[in-house]
């Protein structure tokens, strides 16, 4: 049996010893004790450095070598072939075309759960900088010198990331849920996109140039590159090594609009589970609003939800920001630009917490059609059966509603955990008197609070 | 008998409570120790 790839939970009621809000009471303490024991505890900065160290020499060459990479490329760029291919010439039917899992599952979460945990997987296997790399490569071997680029705007940073995020989440989530079903996008716009998001990649990079394009403004290698910040891996000089955890988070929120890529991140998460519950109801008056005023049902349904997602994205960086104001009240604080960035990057253990509460069910589920049926029938037409697992299937019972709910409370209190962590370790480079940098986190930690609290309210209403 | 009907439209209140009452405790702990400087000075 299939399941429709965007059913976030398992639609059965859990088993829970204490009500849902008591979980939320709990995480609660769980951070306030936290707190106190790092301004007991964590008296000097841990984290400002990285400490990497490389690992052995061959098995830098054998993992990160040209030829490895060469590999990893063309491994990109044939899988998002065929998930173009097969949104374009397969099924409609969203659940059985390879294209849709493929995009939304398995590389989507795949890479950002695997990034957090090894660093950044995504980058050797992205398909657009193995063909702009290929390209480059190409044009210096004609004309005998690099291919000339743009300078590319400072002040633009990753602000074109931050909105191409949004993009992608407003195309699932919004566009494809407006035909008031939760399969609303179908393969063939997934694929037509994803071929449209193509052109546009390579077309950028031919202006600003491969690595600094993909620096900034490539929604996927930022998306994944924040997450792989918290890695134990990193690649130096073309060596692989190890870092400390966490560590390479504090110095990746530099560039201009790094804090708006990581809010849009908490903030689409939250709102693909709010709108199926939370604001179900507000969105659904809203799209009445809209639709008694003339407008059509599909353009007020998408309205409605627009605007809910753009709120979301509001709500998020109001709390955050009313964070950094309140640090800002501490004695010897730096100003509120330089609070906005330097704590930006405590808030990627949230966004991952987020992803993994929200998603973490579906991955599992939907991953066994991914490497079953979908990988021998990718078009869903049941004429091929490529490696003999076209009559597989899905296998719910691998995940109780009650497991699923334990792994998303334990993921956001670990996430806000670290959350606090990291916010902890960064003011005491702004305030060198430990005193002070722990008075200057009261405001942080309501922020974790806050977070930690809506995201399992989020939780428990859409889980029923 | 209480009007217990509508209580679970409630519930999100109870969600609030912990973020509450960790801003009235930061609230009042840099109320006091406002207070207890400006008697120091």
């Amino acid at each position: 049996m299939s399941l429709l790839p965007f059913a976030h939970a398992l639609a059965a009621k859990q088993d829970l010893p204490v009500p849902a809000w008591l979980f939320a009471w709990g995480a609660s303490i769980v951070l306030i004790v936290s707190f106190f024991a790092l301004a007991a505890g964590w008296r000097k900065p841990r984290f400002e450095e990285a400490h990497w160290r490389p690992l052995g020499a061959g098995l830098s060459r054998a993992l990160c070598g040209r030829p490895m990479q060469a590999l990893y490329g063309a491994l990109g760029v044939f899988l998002l072939g065929v998930a173009i291919y097969s949104g374009l010439r397969g099924t409609e039917a969203p659940d059985r075309n390879f294209a849709l899992t493929f995009f939304f599952v398995t590389a989507w979460l795949g890479f950002a759960f695997f990034s957090a945990l090894l660093g950044d997987v995504f980058r050797p296997f992205n398909p657009w900088r193995a063909v702009g790399r290929a390209a480059g490569a190409g044009f210096r071997a004609i004309a005998g010198e690099r291919p000339a680029h743009l300078a590319y705007p400072r002040a633009l940073g990753r602000w074109p990331a931050a909105i191409g995020l949004l993009a992608v989440v407003w195309l699932e989530v919004v566009y494809g849920s407006s035909g008031g079903v939760a399969i609303g996008l179908d393969p063939e716009t997934a694929a037509a996109a994803a071929f449209a998001y193509s052109a546009y990649t390579l077309a950028m990079m031919a202006l600003f140039g491969v690595e600094e394009w993909c620096e900034r403004g490539e929604v996927f290698s930022v998306y994944f590159g924040m997450f792989s910040q918290l890695g134990w891996f990193g690649v130096e000089d073309g060596k692989l090594g190890r870092r400390r955890p966490l560590a390479a988070a504090t110095h990746w929120a530099t560039l201009p609009g790094s804090a708006a890529v990581v809010i849009a991140s908490i903030a689409t998460t939250s709102f693909d589970g709010a709108s199926e519950g939370a604001f179900k109801s507000a969105i659904e008056s809203t799209f009445h609003w809209f639709a008694d005023r003339g407008i059509g049902l599909t353009a007020s349904l998408r309205l409605a939800d627009t605007l809910f997602m753009l709120a979301c994205f509001a709500g998020v960086a109001l709390v955050y920001l009313l964070g950094v104001r309140g640090m800002r009240t501490i004695r010897g604080a730096p100003s509120l630009a330089t609070l906005r960035v330097g704590f930006a990057h405590t808030l990627i253990p949230i966004a991952l917490a987020y992803l993994v509460a929200h998603y973490f069910s579906l991955f599992v589920f939907q991953e066994q059609a991914q490497f079953t049926y979908l990988l021998s029938d990718p078009l869903g037409t049941a004429s091929t059966d490529l490696f003999g697992t076209a009559s597989g299937g899905i296998d719910f019972t691998v995940l109780s509603a009650t497991a699923t709910w334990y792994v998303q409370v334990g993921a956001l209190v670990v996430g806000h955990v670290l959350g606090l962590t990291l916010a902890h370790d960064r003011a005491l480079v702004y305030w060198p008197d430990y005193g002070q940098a722990a008075r200057s986190q009261y405001w942080m930690l309501a922020v974790m609070v806050a977070f930690t609290c809506f995201g399992l309210y989020l939780l428990s209403v859409a889980n029923g | 008998m209480l009007p217990l009907a509508h209580v679970g439209h409630y519930l999100w209140t109870l969600y609030l409570l912990p973020i509450l009452f960790v801003v009235i405790g930061i609230v009042k702990t840099t109320l006091s120790e406002r207070r207890r400087k400006g008697s120091d000075d």
